[in-house]
């Protein structure tokens, strides 16, 4: 076994850093355009795509996306039922979640689905957080859980408070 | 003048690409070290090391501090995510890379023993000592919270904990004079 040379490393370092600065500079034209093309998609297949996206979300699928999103609720065995499918479930865990906060009544945290995306949000309902209202997409964003900018972000781990 | 901390570092960063830099600078070593030595192939361990710094660039504003500004906690928990997913997706995980552009090349197909014992040198200390180790260094939590959690008071947690961290750096000790 090798250790590689620093200069890969070095390399490396070099093509994050210049990825990164296009990453910087791309992302407001990024978002606009995904806003674009969301609002077109809207406009011309919404009735089709509800009903598309209706068979393709399940409730565990939504459970799941809770400790996706928050590190504090894993473990927690979340169950969800549907509210209004798609838009709107009430959540309620098995288990208390970690005590990252004294009274979780009112606290809100993101939500994120299989891709590592943030799809949503949910707020807490009860003061040891064993209840939650979650909100899916723009739904979230209306409930000023989650803002315009962060859905849709990809986050490859749970966030820390 | 004081060096940044991590935690400046990754809120710089949130703006500024060269501070990411130095970020990854204070940390490329060790984390390319962390993914030699589970996987033993250096490409293998070049790629996870692009995907960990990849992955850390777009989480950066996820980043809270709780350790006294140092993300060597959190980003380490990134490492060992991306080698365990690339473990059980059977494929070097690289969805951060592809989505920023940095190319990685490793035809490697990723092997179970790569996992071998990675959780086992927390696994062998009391289980007191690895709940507070696992609590305050891998979940980050404030020393208050890990109380609350094991049950009981912060000094005693503080106890757990500084004595859980001697014990593994004599373990690991041990096994690097055996390698």
């Amino acid at each position: 076994m090798t250790a590689l040379p620093s200069s890969r490393l070095a390399t490396l370092g070099d093509e994050l850093e210049l990825a990164c600065a296009a990453d910087l500079s791309t992302r407001p034209r990024r978002r606009t355009r995904r806003m674009v093309l969301v609002a077109a998609v809207v406009a011309v297949v919404l009735g089709a795509a509800a009903a598309i996206a209706a068979d393709q979300l399940s409730t565990s699928d939504v459970a799941n996306s809770l400790p996706a999103g928050t590190a504090a609720l894993i473990g927690t065995n979340p169950t969800c039922t549907a509210v209004k499918q798609n838009v709107e479930y009430h959540c309620v865990l098995a288990r208390a979640p970690a005590p990252e906060v004294s009274d979780w009544k009112g606290t809100v945290e993101p939500t994120v689905d299989s891709t590592k995306h943030v799809n949503g949000g949910c707020r807490a309902l009860r003061s040891d957080g064993l209840e939650w209202q979650c909100y899916l997409g723009q739904a979230a964003v209306d409930q000023q859980i989650v803002s315009q900018g962060f859905l849709g972000q990809y986050a490859p781990a749970p966030g820390h408070g | 003048m004081a060096l940044p901390t991590d935690a400046d570092l990754l809120a710089a960063a949130r703006t500024d690409a060269s501070a990411f830099r130095a970020f990854y600078e204070r940390y490329a070593e060790r984390v390319h070290g962390y993914h030699l030595r589970r996987t033993r192939e250096p490409d293998a361990a070049y790629d996870l090391t692009a995907e960990t710094f990849a992955q850390a660039w777009l989480a950066r504003g996820r980043f809270r501090d709780r350790t006294g500004g140092t993300a060597g906690p959190w980003l380490f928990a990134i490492a060992r995510n991306v080698l365990v997913d690339s473990v059980r997706r059977r494929r070097l995980e690289r969805s951060a890379c592809e989505r920023l552009g940095v190319l990685v090349e490793a035809a490697t197909e990723p092997d179970e023993t790569w996992l071998d014992g990675l959780d086992e040198t927390l696994d062998h200390l009391p289980a007191g000592q690895a709940d507070a180790v696992r609590l305050r260094v891998v979940d980050e939590l404030e020393y208050d919270d890990v109380a609350r959690e094991l049950g009981t008071t912060e000094a005693a947690a503080r106890v757990r904990v500084h004595r859980g961290l001697a014990a593994l750096r004599h373990r690991l000790r041990e096994r690097l004079e055996a390698s």
